[in-house]
């Protein structure tokens, strides 16, 4: 024990010393490991005019065997870290699940009658990460068909993505959820929902009409692709 | 202010008293570097634990997503194949170092009294790193995996009293997706706490008894170049596990990482091989047939292990030198140049097995293939339907599907149509002068009219002229022509033989028999597979139902490649050019 505190208080005295030797820590680390192993002359008592010499050259050899212990564990510790953080951080710059972007068909024009909303599912090929899934549905929105226009409205209530039912009796879009409510173009009328129901592209042509699903943030004012 | 935080954890938890008492240890004879390997497997378990944990937020155990998981995290995403490729030579640097660890102990006579316990619960966590390499084997689900584990279980069930433990490991009769959970749950859960006990226990066992110094040093020797464990025996121990780090990651980049092979398919064959330091075991069994296999596959290894666990007692030296203990170190140098032998042997054979590289380079091909495919992503029915996402093996289902009822090809299908076999190839179209009603070309079919050309009236040299035109006529996808033949043969078409006056060569024209401009192309086959009865192809006399309407757009054109792509032996032709192709026809 009083050996070890005698070191500890040698090695505060000599802290500026070992300043520079830190660079140099692994060449004569190493050096010092060969002369551990030597069994003799080394280890022997040493005179009484020696003893201050060699106890700081014993604590110097410590204060660099611990610094080349930190440096090898940073070392050790980055092989595995440094990798493995662009790993588990990989979804942060890679789409992880991909699919239903693109025009979808929702049907015949002449299916759309006006002024009813129909509902339509929307059926894509979806990868998710190492599965590739074909034909899933990957979601629905209601088309409605007013005086001049079509419109696809995501079914996905804007505030907590429950989903929107059509109320024939008061023409209006309602969230079973929270009881937010939306006129025949999607307007919000009253509730908890932050904005109007989610607008899709829509395009018509030759009697076919299709849509652009996409999701959107919920609870945000405003229309953010998610 | 960190002093105060340590103060104030040391307070609660006493965390001083328990550095001191671990730093303080002291290590009679001094630090040694003979005494790292005992650290070096600490630091690879602990590296392993943690790689394993980062590949598991990747990989899925079930025998439909593990290989595309298992691609996916080494292909996709960033950094994965290096981890798994660290995870993967680290379980070899835990063998290797478990025996140079093993070896230092026999040495020094270390598993001798008081520390027979060490001995022993060293040997249970040896036997434990192969259990990890071995359930860890499988679990990518490749064929390599499936296959050198198929072997392990199997030398299990033809063991007296092994085959209902076969069936509860595999969790059945056959390999599933039981199989792989419970290979799983023994790889992550079961093996790691056991051999997290066991260390514990080996750990205070070492910790009581101290480590076993030279036997050549007196006890005056001993206490006086004594030294204390933090930080001299620790620095030796950092020191090298930073070498066996760095080792591991040199490793990994020169091999680029782990293998992995074709997703498993159980109804097919590979040349399976154990992992190297399996090979031993694998080699043994060569010599043991029939009945005798129990002597290779119980026998002998529990000789073996019999003989390592009860070495503390079979070794009644009076003391610690080597020399002194010649007959039990013997026995165990005997047992290491077995092993090591069996080992050169496996390799020896595997390297001058012909048929053994050829199979390993047709696995290292068929994996690349697989991997590039699973780019797209896999069908959720299975690790091997990565195949469907090749155009080719889609196109041959289709085949499969509309064609194959009239069609064959080489023979395979219907005989009501043409063979497709090197279809529209320079020997196709010889075979098809020489005969056309030949049941594999027109002889089936309701298209007589055209005569046969003999010998007798076409010579060799003739036909081949034609031949050579007629494939003139398919342009770029014909591939290379000779100019001199072709003209040769396009006035043998049009003047002597006649052809012309049925076959037009301008396209749209209709004659008696189909317009042979650009005959053969994919574009023309797709016209074909739409509708064979247009006027300027094969007329009101095709039998061949429309395909315009049964078949899309996209599937009609993958099948017109594919069918062309029978002209050189089922080679696709990729849009970019990406995949080589022979410089010539294969009927050349």
């Amino acid at each position: 024990m009083s050996e070890h505190e005698d070191t500890d208080h040698n090695h505060d005295a000599d802290s500026n010393a070992d300043d520079n030797a830190e660079e140099n820590a692994a060449p004569p680390a190493k050096r010092d490991a060969k002369r551990d192993d030597l069994p003799d002359t080394m280890c022997d008592p040493p005179s009484a005019r020696q003893v201050s010499d060699t106890e700081e050259d014993a604590s110097r050899r410590e204060f660099l065997k611990v610094a080349a212990m930190g440096a090898c564990g940073v070392g050790l510790v980055g092989v595995a870290a440094i990798p493995g953080a662009a790993y588990v951080a990989y979804p942060l710059n890679h789409a992880t699940t991909v699919g239903g972007t693109g025009l979808l068909p929702a049907g015949k024009l002449k299916r759309f009658k006006k002024g009813v909303p129909s509902k339509v599912d929307f059926f894509d090929d979806r990868v998710d990460a190492w599965n590739r899934i074909e034909d899933v549905k990957i979601g629905s929105a209601w088309v409605v068909r007013t005086e001049d226009r079509l419109l696809a409205l995501s079914s996905l209530c804007p505030h907590l993505g429950c989903a929107i039912d059509f109320d024939a009796e008061s023409i209006k879009f309602k969230c079973p959820c929270h009881r937010s409510s939306f006129s025949l173009e999607g307007k919000k009328e009253e509730g908890p929902a932050p904005r109007a129901m989610d607008e899709l592209d829509v395009v018509e042509e030759g009697g076919l009409v299709q849509v652009r699903y996409l999701r959107f943030k919920q609870g945000a004012n405003e229309r953010v692709p998610a | 202010m960190i002093n105060r935080a340590i103060d104030w954890l040391d307070e609660r938890t006493g965390i001083r008293a328990a550095w001191r008492w671990t730093a303080d240890e002291e290590v009679p004879g001094g630090a040694r570097l003979r005494y790292v390997f005992g650290s070096i497997l600490m630091f690879l378990f602990m590296q392993q634990i943690v790689l394993g944990v980062l590949l598991a937020t990747y990989y899925s155990p079930s025998a439909t997503d593990a290989w595309a998981s298992t691609a996916y995290l080494t292909d996709r995403v960033s950094g994965g194949w290096f981890l798994r490729g660290l995870h993967h030579h680290g379980s070899s640097a835990m063998v290797v170092v478990t025996i140079l660890h093993m070896a230092q102990v026999l040495l020094a006579g270390a598993y001798r009294r008081p520390r027979e316990l060490n001995w022993i619960t060293g040997l249970a966590m040896g036997m434990l790193v192969l259990a990890f390499a071995l359930t860890g084997y499988l679990l990518p689900w490749d064929q390599k995996g499936y296959w050198a584990t198929q072997v392990a279980t199997g030398i299990m069930g033809t063991v007296p009293g092994g085959e209902p433990l076969r069936t509860i490991l595999q969790g059945g009769s056959e390999y599933g997706n039981l199989t792989i959970t419970r290979f799983y749950a023994l790889h992550v859960f079961v093996l790691p706490g056991t051999l997290g006990v066991l260390l514990f226990v080996h750990l205070a066992l070492f910790r009581r008894h101290g480590v076993t110094p030279p036997a050549e040093l007196s006890e005056l020797e001993l206490k006086k170049k004594s030294q204390a464990f933090y930080p001299h025996q620790l620095f030796l121990d950092v020191l090298a596990m930073a070498v066996m780090g760095a080792i591991l990651v040199l490793l990994t980049f020169w091999t680029h990482g782990a293998e992995l092979f074709a997703p498993a398919q159980p109804a097919s064959n590979f040349v399976a091989r154990p992992e190297w330091y399996f090979l031993f075991l694998f080699q043994l069994l060569k010599y043991f047939e029939g009945p005798l296999q129990i002597i290779a596959t119980v026998i002998i290894p529990g000789a073996a292990t019999t003989f390592l666990l009860a070495l503390p007692w079979l070794d009644r030296a009076n003391d610690r030198r080597i020399k002194s203990r010649m007959p039990v170190l013997s026995g165990v140098a005997l047992m290491i140049a077995a092993v090591v032998a069996l080992t050169a042997v496996a390799m020896d054979e595997d390297a001058s097995n012909k048929k053994y590289q050829k199979g390993l380079a047709a696995a290292h091909k068929e994996a690349h293939r697989a991997r590039d495919l699973a780019h797209r992503g896999v069908l959720p029915r299975g690790g091997d339907a990565v195949y469907q996402n090749d155009p080719q093996v889609k196109a041959r289902t289709l085949f499969v599907d509309h064609c194959e009822t009239c069609h064959a090809i080489d023979g395979e299908g219907g005989d009501e149509a043409p063979d497709f076999a090197q279809y529209g190839s320079r020997e196709w179209l010889r075979q098809m002068i020489r005969n056309p009603s030949d049941p594999s070309k027109f002889g089936g079919t309701k298209h007589e009219d055209m005569e046969a050309y003999p010998e007798a009236e076409l010579p060799e040299a003739q036909l081949a002229a034609v031949v050579e035109y007629l494939t003139s006529l398919m342009g770029e996808q014909g591939g290379p022509t000779d100019a001199t033949l072709v003209a040769t043969g396009k006035l043998l078409f049009a003047d002597e033989l006649d052809c012309n006056s049925c076959h037009e060569v301008e396209p749209g024209e209709s004659g008696d028999g189909p317009n042979l401009s650009a005959h053969g192309t994919t574009a023309w086959i797709a016209r074909v597979i739409r509708d064979a009865s247009q006027d300027d192809l094969f007329g009101e006399a095709a039998d061949m139902p429309k395909f315009a309407k049964k078949l899309s757009k996209n599937e009609i054109q993958m099948l017109s490649r594919f069918i062309h792509s029978l002209r050189r032996g089922g080679e696709i032709e990729q849009e970019g050019g990406a995949s080589p192709q022979p410089a010539t026809d294969g009927s050349e």
